[in-house]
């Protein structure tokens, strides 16, 4: 049996992740060398890509989807505060404000509570990609008299990156910082990057969902209109593994 | 979630308007939702999570067997779509699957992550959440959810599998379990675990093909 028959044998359970995780690790490390394995993983998962239609649905909660773009949109939902201030005035018509304001001050707290520990939740994930990672990647930029950096951090397990970019100039107007995987096959558009040279941008990137292994990654200055799925742009910073 | 493969009915009331369209998802064009979700619409967004989040959270509790964790797994796995919808490629890729393992596989990351294996297992036993008995389909009326063709038809292929092969797929995939700890839980060599999810993956491709290319 040749040592490649191992990963042929174990794609099917790649793509399951049912490998443990030693085993995942060292099949990750295959697939940025291998082309065959890269390859037919892709297929397998296109082949199977309704697999995961096989569990029934379950409908969300009443209002979660409305939550949920909120949440993401990072923009309060109307009903989180028009449910309490509407509960507060029927309440101040039985002239009971202050079991209302407790109870106000309550929800309230209860709200900072739960926004509090996802923030934790997400902090914890972030953390646990920064131990995790197999590589670190960093360039320095330098734009309108800026100086800062770009910091990549490569976790391996579950296929995301932790990407930082610091002392970024706001964007020339009508253009974006645009950030981008290098594949074996070409650039691959992924996110835009917020400049602002006292806040550092912060962002947990999945792979890009491409057969070509991602061999590094790109940070130009493209324009808002017109956009191009190549950068077309100045290049600020160029890493690669 | 009982039998396999999981099939418990949907909850809640009905699918908002933007699903009905008979045969199919009421998405109409998924070119045209991505170029939205690209030039940040709202709304496309809104659209996106009423269609998909019915499956991610039936997959993900299926794996995490906490409809609590399985709304924080589904939210993650959209805001990370949403940010960064622009690098899904076209040719190869469709939205929904794309999401389906962006969310499967934190799921699974989650489960791994905080070593609840054994946790889960066990409580998912005590609640009969991995029985293995095959099941027939739920005889409801479901013409109206979104997908509900391509879950019956992959829920036939599932059914199509031999016993075995069909239990180790369920527990590997939709339960999220390694092979040592499915090995363990059927008392067999896990180079039997790993033969029968190859064999069974085999027949899932064959059987899958009419539907590998549907585009919602």
């Amino acid at each position: 049996m040749k040592a490649h028959d191992w990963y042929v044998e174990n794609r099917p359970a790649f793509v399951a992740r049912s490998l443990e995780r030693a085993e995942e690790r060292t099949f990750i490390d295959h697939l940025v060398r291998c082309e065959e394995c890269t390859r037919e993983v892709a297929r397998l998962e296109r082949d199977l890509a309704w697999l995961p239609m096989g569990v029934a649905p379950v409908a969300p909660a009443p209002g979660l989807p409305r939550r949920m773009a909120s949440r993401i949109l990072d923009r309060p939902s109307r009903w989180r505060y028009a449910i309490p201030y509407g509960l507060a005035a029927a309440m101040a018509l039985l002239a009971i404000g202050l079991s209302v304001r407790g109870r106000a001050e309550r929800a309230s707290m209860e709200s900072q509570l739960a926004t509090r520990d996802q923030r934790l939740a997400a902090l914890q994930d972030t953390l646990s990609i920064v131990q995790r990672a197999q590589q670190i990647l960093q360039a320095k930029i330098s734009m309108n008299g800026h100086d800062g950096g770009l910091v990549i951090f490569q976790e391996p397990v579950s296929h995301r990156w932790y990407v930082v970019v610091h002392g970024l100039p706001p964007a020339p107007t009508g253009n974006v910082y645009q950030f981008w995987f290098i594949t074996t096959s070409g650039m691959v558009r992924s996110v835009e990057v917020r400049g602002d040279p006292e806040r550092p941008a912060f962002m947990t990137l999945p792979m890009p969902p491409v057969a070509a292994p991602v061999m590094g990654a790109a940070l130009t200055v493209e324009p808002v209109v017109n956009r191009s799925t190549e950068p077309r742009g100045p290049m600020l910073a160029h890493v690669t593994f | 979630m009982p039998g396999h493969p999981p099939s418990p009915e949907p909850r809640g009331g009905p699918p908002s308007e933007g699903h009905r369209s008979g045969s199919g998802l009421a998405l109409r064009g998924e070119a045209s939702l991505r170029r939205r979700l690209l030039a940040r619409d709202e709304q496309a967004l809104v659209e996106l999570i009423e269609l998909a989040s019915p499956w991610m959270l039936g997959l993900v509790q299926s794996i995490l067997s906490d409809s609590d964790e399985a709304e924080e797994v589904v939210l993650e796995a959209f805001t990370a779509a949403w940010n960064a919808v622009g690098s899904l490629g076209d040719e190869h890729e469709t939205l929904l699957p794309w999401l389906f393992r962006i969310a499967r596989n934190r799921a699974i990351d989650r489960l791994r992550r905080h070593k609840r294996t054994r946790l889960k297992l066990a409580r998912a036993e005590a609640m009969g959440a991995l029985e293995t008995t095959r099941v027939a389909p739920p005889e409801v009326n479901e013409a109206a959810q979104p997908g509900w063709h391509v879950h019956q038809s992959v829920h036939a292929a599932l059914a199509g599998l031999p016993p075995e092969q069909g239990e180790t797929v369920q527990l590997a995939y939709f339960h999220g379990l390694t092979h040592s700890e499915i090995a363990q839980r059927l008392g067999i060599p896990m180079g039997t675990v790993k033969t029968r999810l190859r064999l069974a993956f085999d027949k899932l491709r064959v059987a899958l093909a009419p539907i590998k290319d549907w585009v919602p």
